[in-house]
């Protein structure tokens, strides 16, 4: 099993459904991820993108379906999940380079390990030179810039994204995607991002899946297939944002 | 550094009130007892008081110690009382935060003990341990334990959920997660506990030297009462107002360094 680009089958959702009592939020949703590749998935807002996600996680039980890793039902304790919330998760206590070693800890990678990969990271975010101050000392990006590498410290079997840039200004957004592009480009590793921002899926993704209104479904797949970098007043960029721009707007 | 903090002037009126409140107190109390409108009978004035703290100081009579001897006496009991119902409340507490297990078990039978004051339990404690040290610990401890508890719980009740949302995601076991995340979060309230708890111990302290002691400082109020004399009685007051606020004023200077490193 590959995909378009050749590309072996990492992760398999298969009928993935849950609900809150009588609410049906997810419905029998199925798709597979690539390894290595980068999957955005957008959807209106209050669709269920976040429970997705914690279904995905196993933060919560599912109600019938599973996700499958590499054939495997996921299990966080054995496979290699990483999580980026919307909203700062650093440990006030910890410097930003511990904070940033955290997932390798509860790993238990071995030291030499961590001390390699702390400094490849820090370094490729440019965090070298704030490593020892405390997170309440650096700004809100910063803050997202240390959940981002922590969640690829851990070199991910699967690094979900719950819009992780959406409190932050156009501007900086930017830079962040374009640093996310080349830590996933240099790491390689598969993510599977979450916005309801759909310049920013289409600028960061190589696949789109578009989500429906509750009960969610998966309404369509967008292949985005244009080089990189990308720039945002390309014309095939201008159509792809608006054909999935309709696509959330028609239901 | 990417912050500074504040520096706030303290006004002057903060520093002056202050001195004129307390010389204000102090002058009246002197006086109403000069003048007689309360008689000395009832209360002593200050100057009799400091006059009794000078003897006092190396004169064992009429009590059997020195003052520096209650005060050693005292301080020792309220100090072993006070390291224990740490070492034994914080973990507790902290557990008992985190564990189902531990809360299920635990928290009937500390709500039951809880509403009785430590002081209702002097009779059974002059049946176990007779007057001597143990006895006053144990009562002592009591009175610790619970803040302790309390605080302890509370602090790694707060522990921001998506935090531990977030080390679940890495496959952090429940043990991780109460070390790593739990302990860290109730710091500042665990802080807070050696505080209340220096309070609750002393408190209690003299409470038990009330009824069963042969030295320290509530026994020195006892005696002060059965002698009838005021000033003995007042003295003893004070000085554990003095070394309460002593201790308390070292607890929180700790406290300060500590959490230097955590409230950030
Ligand atoms: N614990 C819960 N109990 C009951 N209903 C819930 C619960 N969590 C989520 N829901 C419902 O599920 C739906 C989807 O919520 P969810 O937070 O996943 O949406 P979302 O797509 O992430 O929204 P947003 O764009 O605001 O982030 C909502 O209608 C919400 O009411
Ligand atoms: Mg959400």
């Amino acid at each position: 099993m590959t995909d378009y680009l050749g590309r072996r089958n990492k992760i398999e959702v298969k009928n993935l459904t849950r609900r809150f009592g009588d609410l049906l939020v997810l419905d029998h949703i199925n798709f597979t991820v690539a390894e290595g590749e980068f999957l955005a998935i957008v959807g209106p807002t209050g669709c269920g993108k976040t429970t997705f996600l914690n279904c995905l996680s196993k933060l919560i039980p599912t109600s019938e379906g599973d996700i499958y890793v590499d054939g495997e039902v996921a299990n966080p304790k054995k496979h290699n999940l990483a999580f980026v919330f919307q909203e700062p998760t650093c440990l006030p206590w910890r410097t930003v380079r511990d904070n940033v070693a955290y997932g390798m800890e509860v790993k238990h990678f071995p030291k030499d390990r961590i001390e390699k990969k702390l400094n490849d990271i820090l370094n490729m975010v440019g965090l070298a030179d704030t490593a020892n101050l405390f997170p309440n000392q650096v700004s809100a990006s910063m803050m997202q810039r240390i959940a981002v590498s922590r969640a690829f410290a851990v070199d991910p079997d699967l690094l979900m994204m719950d819009e992780p840039y959406g409190q932050l200004d156009i501007k900086l957004r930017y830079y962040l995607e374009d640093e996310l592009i080349k830590l996933w480009q240099t790491l390689k590793s598969t993510v599977l991002f979450v916005t309801h921002n759909i310049e920013e899926a289409v600028y960061v993704a190589e696949r789109i899946l578009v989500l429906s209104n509750k009960p969610t479904h998966i309404k369509a797949e967008v292949l985005v297939d244009l080089p990189r970098p990308r720039s945002l007043i390309d014309p095939k960029f201008v159509e792809i944002r608006k054909q999935v721009t309709e696509l959330i707007r028609w239901w | 550094m990417a912050y500074e903090s504040v520096k706030v002037e303290k006004p002057l009126s903060l520093i002056l009130l202050p001195i004129l409140s307390v010389f204000t107190f102090f002058s009246a109390w002197e006086l109403i007892v000069d003048t007689g409108i309360v008689p000395s009978t009832m209360l002593a004035a200050p100057s009799a008081v400091i006059k009794l703290f000078l003897i006092k100081l190396t004169d064992p009579n009429p009590d059997g110690a020195i003052l520096a001897a209650h005060a050693w006496t005292s301080g020792k009991e309220a100090f072993i009382g006070y390291l224990l119902s740490l070492a034994f409340g914080l973990p507790l507490g902290l557990l008992m935060g985190w564990f189902t297990v531990v809360r299920g078990l635990a928290r009937p039978i500390f709500e039951l003990i809880r509403p009785i004051p430590p002081i209702a339990w002097i009779p059974l404690t002059i049946f176990w341990f007779g007057i001597g040290i143990e006895g006053k610990v144990f009562i002592i401890w009591l009175g610790g334990v619970v803040p302790c508890v309390i605080n302890a719980f509370v602090g790694v009740r707060m522990t921001n959920p998506t935090l531990i949302q977030m080390a679940r995601t890495y496959g952090a076991s429940d043990w991780q997660i109460f070390v790593q995340l739990c302990i860290p979060s109730a710091l500042p309230m665990v802080f807070g506990a050696l505080q209340i708890a220096l309070v609750c111990c002393w408190v209690n302290l003299v409470g038990a030297e009330l009824l069963a002691a042969d030295q320290g400082l509530g026994y020195l109020i006892s005696m002060g009462r059965r002698l009838a004399l005021p000033d003995m009685v007042v003295l003893g007051m004070v000085c554990v107002g003095f070394v309460g606020a002593v201790i308390g004023y070292a607890i929180e200077r700790l406290e300060c360094r500590l959490l230097a490193g955590i409230r950030r």
